[in-house]
């Protein structure tokens, strides 16, 4: 019972949130909205118990993606002044939202469709650290050496591309 | 129960299209793919405590990666179009359009 309102108050912050984020004129007032999402997801996350994502998802998203993603906005300074017009965004979401609709219906039927199961917090130390780290290591081993590769090069890439003025002089 | 957390990655996927449709803003339209990969995240881990096995985790793990090369590259590109055209419209980057 507990559970099920810490899912509905979790589940509103961040419909709100991302609703926020596509409302917001000012990308300083979505990224603040977006935070709010993530931080509910994770939220979201623990009720599933998934304590290792729980975890990545408040460090590696909240704190640091989002970080990085406000400090590009103060770095360049947006006023007001800067932001595009947007005139006709209203009917490009009316039009979206039409457009949307029958999908997600579709898809909200089909998941309606599946086997249900209580969403308990499972025992013996499902989505613990060490659990995940065995599966990681052992089944994704590949997967995880190529998404380390892609790492590198894109560091690389962000090296190279924002630091090419300074290399021209 | 465990589909209202499908339900609720549907929403937020469809909002993510949605800020992508609807929004001109750079910053705007990076941060509504963030928003459609968590989405994808929360699928996941969903499907991974319905059928008990930790597979889901590795993979929104790897997601998470995936976000992070992406946030690197794509706000280097961002800066990068600032200061060659001081904006931040979408239709204005329109160099591949021939």
């Amino acid at each position: 019972m507990y559970a099920e309102w810490l899912f509905i108050v979790f589940s509103v912050l961040s419909v709100l949130g991302a609703i926020g984020l596509v409302l917001f004129r000012h990308p300083m007032s979505g990224a603040m909205s977006l935070i709010v999402t993530m931080i509910s997801l994770a939220g979201l996350y623990a009720l599933l118990s998934a304590k290792l994502i729980f975890v990545l998802q408040l460090i590696v998203y909240a704190g640091a993606i989002m970080s990085l993603i406000l400090f590009i906005i103060m770095f360049l300074n947006i006023q007001t002044s800067d932001l595009p017009e947007e005139k006709g965004r209203f009917y490009y979401l009316l039009g979206g939202t039409i457009l949307i609709i029958p999908i997600a219906s579709f898809l909200i039927k089909v998941v309606k469709s599946l086997p249900g199961s209580q969403t308990t917090i499972v025992g013996n130390g499902f989505g613990g650290v060490k659990e995940v780290g065995l599966v990681l290591f052992q089944d994704w081993l590949l997967p995880f050496e190529i998404v380390s590769i892609l790492l590198l090069v894109s560091l690389v890439g962000a090296v190279v591309l924002a630091g090419k003025r300074r290399l021209s002089k | 129960m465990i589909q209202n957390y499908l339900i609720l990655s549907v929403i937020l996927f469809c909002i993510g299209i949605l800020g992508v449709i609807s929004r001109r803003n750079v910053f705007t339209v990076f941060m509504s793919i963030e928003l459609m990969l968590n989405a994808a995240n929360l699928a996941f881990i969903t499907f991974s405590r319905l059928h008990e096995s930790m597979d889901g985790h590795v993979l929104a793990l790897l997601v998470m990666a995936v976000a992070a090369a992406e946030a690197a590259l794509a706000l280097a590109v961002v800066i990068l179009l600032h200061k060659h055209k001081g904006n931040l419209d979408t239709n204005v980057f329109s160099l591949l359009k021939g």
